[in-house]
């Protein structure tokens, strides 16, 4: 099997999502307008929120290629799982420092245990789990089978624990994400134009490391 | 089927003790840390004490689930239990279902400690505290056993297990200690009734997703 950038038409994509995250952030950066009270700290949406958006969207498919890998035993749908669970994580890492960044000047504080925040932080928790299952499994076969079965059971818990704490902290504040869809065009559409070119990243990041996987694994069984 | 597996597991627990012993005596030396290194007045006890005893509940609990399956693994017993001819999602079940009644007994024994050492009064209706941890217990024992099953035979399975139960448990222990923080308080139960149904909900949820599931679990 090929290395990935031996194929001109994937340097020709990296080239092009590159130019679309400069495009991206000077975009952000220049035309934008200023919201009074918020000033620079609010710029941050147009990160936090798509990088969020991107995180949660792969740890869905981390489940649906557990369904699809436990159905049909197809390696294609570890490798898609194991990617997919990788660049969550990273995505989730991103949110939880991007977060509090915009949190203390608004809210006056980086952390509070509300709906979204505790979430996020369960949910990055149990991934960690998740590589460390990866890691010490044991079998290969039996270790991609246990991280399917991880990655469904860990989709299963988000609404339990984003309700459970629903109910436990009852006073809610403003999000980036509730805060967006108020907002007039100039602000929406910069944000829907960061929210696509994050999709596109994350899109050609999961290509990227599927590749690398499916290499990884030909070069060790052959 | 079902029976004889609960039965099996219940019968190994009584001749030998080595679950439910273990487990009160690490509940028992948590308190004594607990009720040591916080010396508090007795307001403070009263508004920590619920969720020190699911702090408590939590920890006895992965130990248990520890030792259940590592008695599984020796002498090769699993391979044995499902070579069975029956569906694996009712091992699950049994393990599920055996895994409560051990820690409803071993909770059974540690409370009256926890009172006396935490200084504590409780309600007149203390039967609602036993359908609480009940239903605690389910939640706790279902999601606990799927991921026994998961981590019993990856390398570092002792360190695996609490690192993958604890997260996953999270939303249920909470829905645990709000209700017996309001049954400790003498509220009325349609006042936290919606605590109830989310205990319900969760171990009804993993409930099914492991009966569903337990089969790839244990695939060979």
């Amino acid at each position: 099997m090929k290395l990935f950038f031996s194929k001109r038409i994937n340097v020709i994509v990296a080239v092009a999502v590159f130019t679309l995250m400069v495009f991206n952030i000077y975009n952000i950066i220049n035309n934008t307008p200023m919201i009074p009270d918020q000033f620079w700290a609010q710029k941050i949406f147009y990160f936090h929120v798509p990088i969020a958006w991107t995180g949660f969207l792969s740890y869905f498919i981390v489940m649906i290629a557990g369904v699809l890998y436990l159905i049909n035993k197809k390696t294609i749908w570890d490798h898609l799982g194991f990617a997919a669970a990788e660049i969550g994580t990273l995505f989730v890492v991103l949110v939880l420092i991007t977060g509090p960044i915009w949190a203390k000047p608004i809210w006056g504080t980086w952390w509070t245990w509300e709906p979204r925040l505790t979430t996020t932080l369960i949910l990055f928790l149990i991934y960690v789990g998740y590589f460390m299952l990866r890691t010490f499994g044991g079998h290969p076969e039996r270790t991609s089978r246990y991280a399917a079965v991880l990655g469904i059971v860990a989709f299963f818990d988000v609404p339990i624990i984003f309700y459970s704490v629903r109910f436990w902290e009852e006073r809610y504040q403003s999000h980036p994400q509730v805060e967006i869809t108020k907002q007039n065009p100039e602000i929406i559409i910069p944000f829907l134009i960061s929210l696509v070119i994050f999709t596109i990243l994350f899109s050609f990041m999961l290509f990227y490391r599927v590749h690398v996987l499916r290499v990884t694994f030909n070069r060790k069984n052959n | 089927m079902f029976y004889t597996l609960v039965r099996k597991d219940l019968l190994l627990e009584l001749r030998t003790k080595e679950i439910i012993i273990p487990m009160f005596a690490f509940g028992l030396a948590i308190i004594m840390i607990f009720s040591l290194s916080f010396n508090a007045s007795q307001e403070i006890n009263h508004a920590f004490s619920p969720g020190l005893l699911w702090i408590i509940i939590l920890f006895i609990s992965s130990l248990g689930l520890n030792r259940m399956f590592a008695l599984e693994k020796e002498f090769d017993a699993f391979t044995l239990t499902l070579a069975a001819p029956i569906d694996r999602g009712i091992i699950f079940l049994s393990k599920a279902i055996s895994g409560t009644i051990l820690l409803l007994i071993a909770e059974i024994m540690i409370i009256p400690p926890f009172i006396i050492f935490m200084n504590l009064t409780i309600p007149s209706d203390w039967h609602i505290m036993i359908l609480i941890l009940l239903i605690g217990d389910l939640g706790i024992m279902a999601i606990g056993t799927i991921v026994s099953g998961l981590s019993m035979r990856a390398k570092l399975s002792e360190m695996l297990l609490p690192i993958l139960f604890f997260p996953l448990v999270s939303p249920h222990i909470i829905a645990c200690v709000k209700a017996t923080n309001y049954w400790f308080k003498g509220l009325s139960f349609i006042n936290w009734q919606a605590w109830i149904y989310l205990m319900l909900s969760f171990a009804l949820v993993f409930f099914l997703l492991g009966f569903m599931i337990f089969e790839y679990i244990t695939e060979e």
